[in-house]
């Protein structure tokens, strides 16, 4: 065990540093057109990716012709951090960059590979993530969204919801049902499909904080035909693609779990002399004690994150990788609600602040989505029972 | 930072692992418990393979491995609700020693394990020197001691005791001294505790005269304050390791017990609500262990954040006993509330760790002054 990287490693950080400095995208551009919807790509973070993509600083672990330069994982690990540190996004659009481009490079072919995960790299297009249904959220595999092979065509019926990012984004990576006979894991398949095709209709979903914001959507299919091609894999192997982008999203999720925890944490504590100073005396203990715990927990998860990284990149299995969806979302929500409470009446206003596009009350709202999506954390309590525990079903 | 065990570490907690299979198995623990064991002879085990000097620099008669060393080793004691005098000697006594005087031929005998030695800090305002109410006036005969130490570890039967006491009319970190006292010398009276592995005892210092060449900080002499927090900080990642090695234990067998634990014709253990349960205690386990970690690594590093991690690691640990404990005698139905079961001897020794040195709500309230929270 050590408290530092060792000094090649330094060298990594450095060199990364000086290329930020010279290349990243200034406050005032992303001020003026800030993205919206996890499907927008404003023009300056186009540009941006496409300059991470062309210098090897998209995906450092990539070799370079997909963005990146070989990197290790612990240099990958130094890399998203200093990103996060200087502010930066590393895209706007996570879910093509983080499980969509990496799904079709896997299981794509080279067309699919050249027209859809490429131009995701490069910053070009959006993508979004067609999974959970009315009838299939946790449950994915009982998803009933319908593509029936039709000659050279897709035709596919049926409704996805919570669909982050599908009011921008320029094509879906689609999880549909192509064998209604089979057992429920064995039907499924994976389909590009273009968003402007002839009968999608998007229906962005209102959510309780920031309601003039929707990322999340309600995405309806009616006789959509998609050319065969577009099949992503083998027909009815979907299921196996399903793990295999939940796999890509949690590589280094925990990592932004613990930076998003990390900068919660270093907001509120500025504000919280002053905010203890206007509560009654008796309750200051109280409510510090709160936080207390809430700066634990952001150390805790840092702590937490690197014991269970360290080990995999020693090749051992990392049972603490489990736990950090759980722990990160959690902490998250705890903390969003203190710190919304340590503005006495103010706690229940909303709208942007001096510091913030939003109040923490919104935020703590906001953190909902941490804690359902991507596996609620009862599901994730159940894969760690389970799984790790190994406790019978 | 990378907080996963290098080959060495590994090694050594594998080794010291067996080591206490092999010396404090759950029948001499029982024994201590049932008030029919020795736990000398674990100690003199100890000695033998030079874990009293595990931590200490290599000037000083150690092995030089540091304090991450030292904090493994005190999981392991947890893990095994082993007896013995290795926290208070190696984790108080020797620190305090080290902190307050330097390398001196009584820190190279603690290193050789010829001498046990405990700090007597705490009194009834609690763990900070701050608190010391305790007094030293100086005689033509020595320094003259008055007041009462409170839940001791080992002082009952420690060598060597370093007694914190004040300068009359002085008053938080000014005018405090430090004193050592042979234990024989001491009036002892042993506490009843839930844990006797970890004996208590308090110290009454009437009329106890300190020879001025065994008063090792005199009052007033700057810096001491510091230097026991310093110590302090090593003794309280020591209690926290131990504490997270105690319910560890607690996790594992509660969930062995609800894979074979059967009603209803299923295993308890396939039960929604238990699984989610027992979730949580891995959490709070790995989260407490974790802190733990990053604390020895602070200490052995020398880095400034120790004060605040040490504190962290104190108050993960408390309340991961608080859950672990509660759950794992729940989960455990009615076999877990016997004296037959052993699952009560880590139970007992987690809940100790956490009281000692401070716990979970007294390093959260540190933690808020730290933190800038609180005055």
């Amino acid at each position: 065990m050590r408290l530092t990287f060792g000094p090649e490693v330094e060298a990594f950080r450095q060199e990364f540093l000086a290329w930020l400095a010279e290349n990243r995208p200034s406050e005032e551009e992303m001020a003026a057109e800030p993205a919206v919807s996890s499907g927008h790509v404003p023009d300056w973070a186009g540009r941006w990716t496409r300059r991470m993509f062309d210098a090897g600083w998209l995906v450092p672990g990539w070799p370079p012709e997909r963005g990146g330069r070989n990197a290790g994982p612990v240099e990958t690990l130094v890399y998203l951090e200093e990103l996060t540190k200087a502010g930066v996004p590393r895209t706007t659009n996570p879910q093509g960059l983080g499980i969509i481009a990496p799904s079709i490079l896997d299981y794509g072919n080279e067309a699919q590979i050249r027209d859809y995960a490429m131009p995701v790299l490069r910053g070009e297009r959006a993508a979004c993530l067609g999974m959970s249904e009315p009838g299939a959220g946790s449950d994915l595999a009982s998803l009933s969204t319908r593509a029936v092979l039709d000659g050279d065509s897709f035709v596919i019926t049926g409704q996805k919801v919570w669909t982050s990012g599908a009011n921008y984004a320029d094509f879906c990576f689609l999880f549909c049902r192509t064998d209604p006979q089979a057992p429920k894991h064995k039907g499924i398949s994976v389909v590009l499909v273009d968003m402007a095709t002839p009968g999608i209709t998007v229906r962005p979903i209102a959510q309780i904080a920031r309601p003039e914001y929707p990322d999340l959507n309600e995405v309806f299919f009616s006789d959509v035909v998609v050319p065969k091609e577009n099949l992503v894999g083998r027909l009815n192997d979907g299921w196996a693609m399903a793990n295999g982008s939940l796999a890509h999203e949690r590589g280094m999720v925990w990592l932004s779990g613990v930076l998003g925890l990390e900068r919660q944490m270093a907001a509120v504590l500025p504000e919280a002399p002053a905010a203890l100073a206007r509560l009654a005396p008796a309750e200051r203990a109280v409510v510090a004690d709160g936080l207390v715990q809430s700066a634990i927990d952001a150390v805790a998860a840092r702590c937490l994150g690197y014991r269970g990284f360290a080990k995999l990149v020693r090749g051992g299995s990392a049972p603490e990788q489990a736990l950090m969806k759980l722990f990160t979302s959690e902490s998250n929500r705890r903390l969003a609600l203190r710190a919304a409470e340590l503005g006495g009446d103010r706690a229940v206003d909303i709208g942007a602040t001096p510091d913030s596009d939003e109040t923490w009350m919104e935020r703590y709202f906001i953190t909902f989505g941490g804690t359902i999506s991507a596996g609620s954390s009862e599901i994730q309590r159940n894969i760690i029972a389970e799984r790790v525990l190994g406790l019978p079903r | 930072m990378d907080l996963e065990f290098s080959e060495d570490e590994a090694a050594l907690r594998d080794n010291v692992r067996a080591v206490l299979a092999g010396i404090c198995p759950p029948a001499a623990v029982r024994a201590v418990f049932e008030g029919k064991g020795d736990p000398s002879s674990v100690w003199s085990r100890m000695v033998e393979l030079d874990w009293p000097g595990l931590g200490l620099p290599e000037e000083a008669g150690g092995l030089g491995m540091g304090y991450v060393a030292v904090a493994l080793v005190a999981e392991e004691l947890g893990r095994a609700v082993a007896p013995g005098a290795f926290l208070a000697t190696v984790t108080q006594f020797a620190p305090a020693l080290r902190e307050l005087a330097g390398p001196t031929d009584l820190l190279t005998r603690v290193a050789a394990g010829e001498v046990t030695g405990t700090v007597a800090l705490a009194e009834e305002g609690g763990w900070e020197p701050a608190a010391v109410v305790a007094t030293a006036r100086e005689t033509a005969d020595g320094w003259l001691l008055a007041g009462t130490k409170r839940a001791v570890l080992d002082g009952g039967t420690a060598d060597e005791v370093l007694v914190i006491a004040r300068a009359e009319g002085t008053r938080g970190d000014e005018g405090l001294g430090a004193f050592l006292v042979e234990g024989r010398g001491l009036a002892a009276t042993p506490r009843p505790v839930i844990d006797p592995t970890l004996p208590l005892a308090d110290l009454a210092l009437e009329g106890v005269v300190v020879p001025a060449g065994r008063a090792l900080v005199p009052p007033g002499a700057p810096g001491l304050a510091e230097a026991l927090e310093r110590a302090g900080q090593e003794a309280t990642v020591a209690l926290a390791a131990s504490t997270v090695g105690a319910c560890r234990v607690v996790f594992e067998r509660t969930v062995d017990y609800a894979k074979v634990r059967e009603q209803y014709g299923r295993p308890i253990g396939s039960f929604q609500a238990l699984k989610h349960r027992m979730a949580d205690m891995f959490l709070a386990v790995e989260r407490a262990t974790a802190l733990c970690y990053f604390a020895a690594l602070t200490i052995a590093e020398e880095d400034p954040r120790r004060a605040q991690a040490a504190s962290m690691a104190k108050a993960a640990a408390g309340e991961c006993q608080e859950l672990v404990a509660r759950d794992g005698l729940q989960l455990h139905g009615g076999i877990g509330v016997t004296w037959e079961n052993d699952l009560h001897f880590p139970v007992k020794r987690a809940i100790t760790g956490d009281t000692l040195y401070g716990n979970a709500v007294h390093h959260r309230a540190r933690l808020a002054r730290m933190l800038g929270l609180a005055a």
